[in-house]
């Protein structure tokens, strides 16, 4: 049954990572020297101030130390903490994604043994996942594809696999503990450090473009990169089934900045007189706040759905054949978008000042219209859905 | 009639216009994207660019001929404009901020106050003119002052002492604020009514005893605009620099100069995305075709030059009927339209580059967002839609 009431403890998780944000992380990120847009430094001293509330393991089962929280519970979560902070939301999004798929959705008994505990024992390791391209529709929308062929080739030497290759742009990859690569052979698993293996961060060695990613992220390379056979962990694509989560919960970090940028807003109109009253009293501003309070919980319904459906495979035949985690992100980073420009536009000229958060909440929803992935790819695979497409080689 | 469409120019306003797509082309564009990276607010301004300008004709261009300028009409500022901000948005309004002024002098000031500003403006390539309006609690009341709050608007006080005025308080986000060496002041000279009955502008030099520059304001776009604060304890100005009558400064200001410049700057923002969108689509390829061969990408393409193409036309005729001395609430519709077009077309020209997603954006397409935004934030608020409503109301 299709049911969004929320538990005692969602509420709870709810109400802890909010309050965690007003006190620790808010009076951090809004602070002037951190809302410069064009290089934004990673925030790792924030990622550090969330790390002993266990969100990196909010989605591992209680046997190997998480929370056992679903889909829905930490997009409920991931929307409090992007609130305070998108980068840090980012970040600790994919590493909680990211456990449960490759500790408990890949790994046998052995290797969890033997990897879980360097994760959970080092708070401030994070995850990542080096893929191959997503399989998505890219430009050739409604055209056979090509299976997607690995970045990285993998070659078994002796008690090693030797790891060659571009992997290209990998989310987490600069604060990874722990790197799964999605090699010609199958996923495995590299470690921070190891010889081989280097990160580059985009948009630092030019100065006619600049970073547009959302959350930490680098260009990773293997260069005859020794990695133990024991830590092969899956045949190649298996972790593909499983992207939906973490489509998800970008979404919900997305809708995190578009509620803080609206809240900020409304505090504002309250405060600001013109005219003759608080601006919210007129009709201009209060029309613009409603509007904005429509468009994120139309928002937060479809990502709460589609997290709900991720939940509940079961209940596949209840819902539409769209993939409702898709439909939420494109819809999530066009409605934060325009819901951020109009709670700067209440602002007046301080909405454009640097030492205030609204223009970098409107350059962040900007960013997440296209980082990594555009919403303009988001729009083809739900079309070729809506059309029943399956490209045969996919 | 409704209006004039201009269909060919004279020679002398082409001549202008390709004065300025040459310097914007060789002068404004290098420097462009260096300027807006530069972190610090009050080092993005280089008196460099001001210079050369100056010395062909940009800072003075419509101070009339008789008094020593170009004289050129408003067909022509329009041209002008839009060719310096196809190369730095920012740049351009650097200089179109002394014509809005300059338009002010020759319509309101005295023969001595000519004699005494517009002289030494016109001598000194690195004389700016500014004006401040804007008050820490006066942003939308100074620009539509509300009917039923007539203490609202500007609270600067202006206090007569024998030949001098006192002039105490502060004025925030002031145009060419830190750069400019004349303001055009409003202030308050009766606090008991509105400030259409109880304000008087004043021509405040930057070097009058009393007045201080204080913060530069940290921008997202327009980097190399200087915007600041100005701070009046005790400045004392004398009481021939008060502009028209005491307590009729709201009848002494820019006029609707103010709205076909920030057009015109749009106008230019907007060539320069389509023409970046189109040379980025031409070259680019995925995989196995041209970007411009998306039908996403056309689309984008054709809505990009549309919008451009109809703010052309909005901003021409606008120009050409204030040459022809007609005015209406048309200019004001303008300032909101273009607001409108700059915002969709330069972020059409992001998803453009952005394709299927991207991890690098190139800084050029991001500026543009980013001064784009700046249209939000003076002219396209609500209040400004508002305005020609309210003018209509008021005839």
């Amino acid at each position: 049954m299709y049911n969004l009431t929320l538990t005692a403890e969602q509420l709870e998780f709810r109400d802890t990572i909010r309050d965690f944000v007003e006190r620790e992380i808010k009076p951090v990120a809004t602070h002037s020297s951190r809302l410069q847009p064009l290089h934004p430094p990673f925030p790792a001293d924030l990622l550090a101030l969330a790390a002993p509330l266990g969100l990196r393991t909010l989605m591992l089962t209680e046997e190997h130390g998480g929370a056992n929280a679903d889909t829905l519970t930490a997009c409920i979560v991931m929307e409090e903490l992007a609130a305070g902070d998108v980068d840090v939301a980012m970040a600790m999004a994919h590493t909680a994604f990211l456990a449960h798929a490759l500790f408990e959705g890949a790994m046998n008994t052995e290797q969890r043994a033997r990897l879980l505990p360097a994760f959970t024992n080092d708070e401030h390791g994070h995850l990542a996942y080096a893929g191959t391209d997503t399989g998505g529709p890219g430009w050739q929308y409604h055209r056979n594809r090509a299976a997607p062929a690995a970045r990285v080739t993998a070659v078994r030497n002796g008690g090693h696999w030797i790891l060659n290759g571009d992997a290209g742009f990998v989310a987490n990859a600069p604060i990874a503990g722990l790197i799964a690569v999605e090699a010609s052979a199958g996923v495995l698993i590299a470690t921070r450090g190891a010889p081989g293996l280097t990160v580059r961060v985009p948009g630092t060695d030019s100065e006619s473009v600049i970073p547009w990613i959302i959350g930490s992220g680098g260009y990773v390379t293997f260069k005859d990169c020794s990695v133990p056979v024991d830590n092969f962990i899956a045949a190649p694509q298996t972790l593909r089934r499983t992207q939906g989560h973490s489509v998800a919960l970008t979404a919900a970090v997305n809708l995190g900045l578009g509620r803080t940028a609206f809240e900020a807003a409304i505090a504002y109109a309250k405060l600001r007189v013109q005219g003759g009253r608080p601006i919210i009293q007129h009709q201009a501003i209060g029309t613009k706040l409603a509007g904005i309070a429509i468009s994120l919980e139309a928002a937060r319904n479809l990502i709460w759905k589609a997290a709900w459906a991720l939940d509940h495979p079961e209940s596949a035949a209840s819902l539409p054949t769209l993939p409702l985690e898709t439909a939420a992100r494109v819809f999530t980073a066009e409605t934060v978008c325009e819901a951020t420009e109009k709670a700067a536009e209440c602002f007046g000229a301080m909405g454009v000042m640097r030492d205030m958060p609204l223009q970098k909440y409107v350059h962040d929803a900007v960013k997440f219209l296209h980082a990594n992935v555009s919403s303009a790819v988001d729009m083809f695979e739900i079309g070729e859905a809506v059309a029943g497409f399956e490209s045969s080689a996919a | 009639m409704d209006g004039i469409a201009p269909i060919s120019l004279s020679s002398k306003q082409h001549a202008w216009q390709l004065k300025a797509r040459e310097f914007a082309r060789d002068v404004l564009q290098p420097a462009s994207l260096a300027r807006d990276r530069i972190a610090d607010p009050a080092k993005t301004f280089d008196w460099n660019i001001v210079r050369q300008g100056s010395q062909l004709g940009f800072r003075t261009a419509v101070v009339p001929e008789q008094w020593g300028g170009h004289g050129i009409d408003f067909v022509t500022q329009a041209l002008v404009m839009t060719e310096l901000a196809k190369a730095d948005s920012a740049m351009a309004k650097t200089f179109s901020q002394c014509w809005k002024w300059s338009h002010l002098i020759a319509e309101f000031c005295t023969e001595d106050q000519k004699e005494r500003f517009l002289k030494p403006f016109l001598a000194d390539d690195t004389y700016l003119l500014g004006h401040a309006g804007t008050e820490p609690t006066a942003g939308s009341d100074h620009r539509l002052p509300p009917e039923d709050d007539p203490k609202s608007g500007w609270k600067l006080s202006a206090v007569r002492r024998g030949d001098e005025w006192l002039l105490n308080g502060e004025k925030c986000f002031i145009a060419n604020g830190g750069v400019a060496k004349l303001f055009f002041v409003s202030t308050r000279t009766n606090p008991n009514v509105g400030i259409r009955e109880g304000g008087t502008e004043f021509l405040v030099p930057i070097d009058t005893p009393g007045l201080r520059v204080g913060r530069r304001y940290d921008k997202s776009g327009w980097r190399f605009y200087q915007n600041g604060e100005l701070v009046f304890d005790d400045a004392r100005v004398p009481h021939a620099n008060v502009i028209g009558e005491v307590n009729e400064g709201y009848k002494t200001r820019g006029g609707s100069f103010g709205d076909l410049e920030l057009s015109a700057n749009a106008l230019g923002v907007c060539d320069a995305a389509c023409a970046m969108a189109m040379q980025y689509s031409k070259a680019a390829r995925p995989a196995a075709r041209y970007i411009l061969d998306n039908q996403m990408i056309q689309l984008k393409l054709s809505e990009m030059q549309m919008l451009t193409e109809a703010l052309r036309s909005f901003v021409m005729r606008m120009a050409a009927e204030a040459d022809a001395k007609m005015h209406g609430v048309n200019n004001v519709l303008l300032v909101n339209f273009s607001s409108d077009v700059i915002q969709r077309v330069t972020r059409l020209n992001m998803d453009i580059h952005a394709g299927t997603g991207v991890v690098e954006m190139p800084a050029a397409v991001d500026k543009l967002v980013r001064d784009a935004g700046i249209w939000t934030h003076l002219a396209g608020d609500s209040v400004q839609r508002m305005k020609a409503v309210r003018r209509q109301k008021l005839i």
